[in-house]
């Protein structure tokens, strides 16, 4: 890796683990959500990084900008009264890292040993190949997501929907 | 200490803040927080190893794509779900709707 990307990299991994920190450890929830957006434009620019611009801008355009709006929603209609702060959690926190440190140890491991890396500048795939595959080979993938969006929009408005006689 | 690694631990360190985040968050909201960041670590993961190894490229970023479309769902279901938990119950903390029938 170049000295460049070598420090596009170093910054896109600081704005993630510095996001993602933010994320899971404030106790304001509107902070943590601020947090989770900027881990996501890290890995959008991380996505950019490896040559893959339409799954970096998908990035921005899906979690950045729709997500987060979703995410945004339930902080607010579900703000008790008193401000939206969790109590302070000391206790489960050294079990959480216990619980989180594993899987990322072994997986390491794996990742490490595992995989060789045979390309050394990642080609770049235009869109055009891209819906090619989305429309031919793996057509199936691309209706069952479809489907699978639509039962879920449904679904919540079911959810959503007051019951006449509860109201 | 090639690329693909560096790209996977990327991944790795979304992997452990959101799986801590997950297990210490005591709101229904802040979990759904943590598993966003879970799920953005697996589509960097995937599209590392598409890009970096002989593997299909196109398959990659379309699995990228579709980890996208399904953590959107997950979302509205899970804000739907939160909803109705909070009719329910009064509150979204994980202690107090602990309970499966009473």
């Amino acid at each position: 890796m170049e000295t460049l990307a070598f420090l596009a990299y170093v910054l896109y991994l600081a704005i993630i683990v510095g996001g993602g920190f933010v994320a899971v450890t404030n106790p304001n929830l509107v902070r943590a959500l601020i947090g989770l957006v900027a881990a996501m434009f890290g890995v959008a620019g991380m996505y950019f990084l490896m040559n893959a611009p339409f799954v970096g801008l998908m990035q921005l355009l899906i979690y950045v900008g729709a997500i987060s709006v979703l995410i945004f929603f339930a902080i607010m209609l579900t703000r008790p009264p008193a401000g939206g702060e969790e109590r302070a959690t000391s206790r489960r926190r050294p079990l959480a890292f216990v619980a989180a440190a594993t899987p990322v140890v072994l997986l390491g491991a794996v990742c490490l040993r595992a995989f060789k890396q045979t390309v050394d500048v990642p080609a770049e795939t235009g869109i055009k190949e891209l819906g090619q595959g989305l429309l031919g080979t793996y057509g199936l993938a691309f209706e069952l997501i479809s489907v699978v969006l639509l039962v879920a929009m449904a679904g919540a408005v079911l959810l959503g929907f007051k019951r006449r006689e509860e109201a | 200490m090639n690329s693909l690694f560096l790209f996977h631990l990327a991944g790795l360190a979304l992997l452990g803040l959101g799986l801590f985040g997950l297990v210490q968050r005591k709101t229904l909201v802040g979990m759904l927080i943590s598993v966003e960041l879970l799920l953005n670590g697996a589509g960097l993961s995937i599209v590392a190893s598409a890009k970096l190894t002989p593997a299909d490229d196109v398959l990659g970023q379309l699995s990228s794509l579709l980890i996208m479309g399904l953590a959107a769902a997950e979302a509205t279901l899970v804000l739907a779900i939160i909803l109705v938990v909070l009719r329910r119950f009064g509150s979204v903390e994980t202690d107090t709707i602990a309970t499966l029938r009473d």
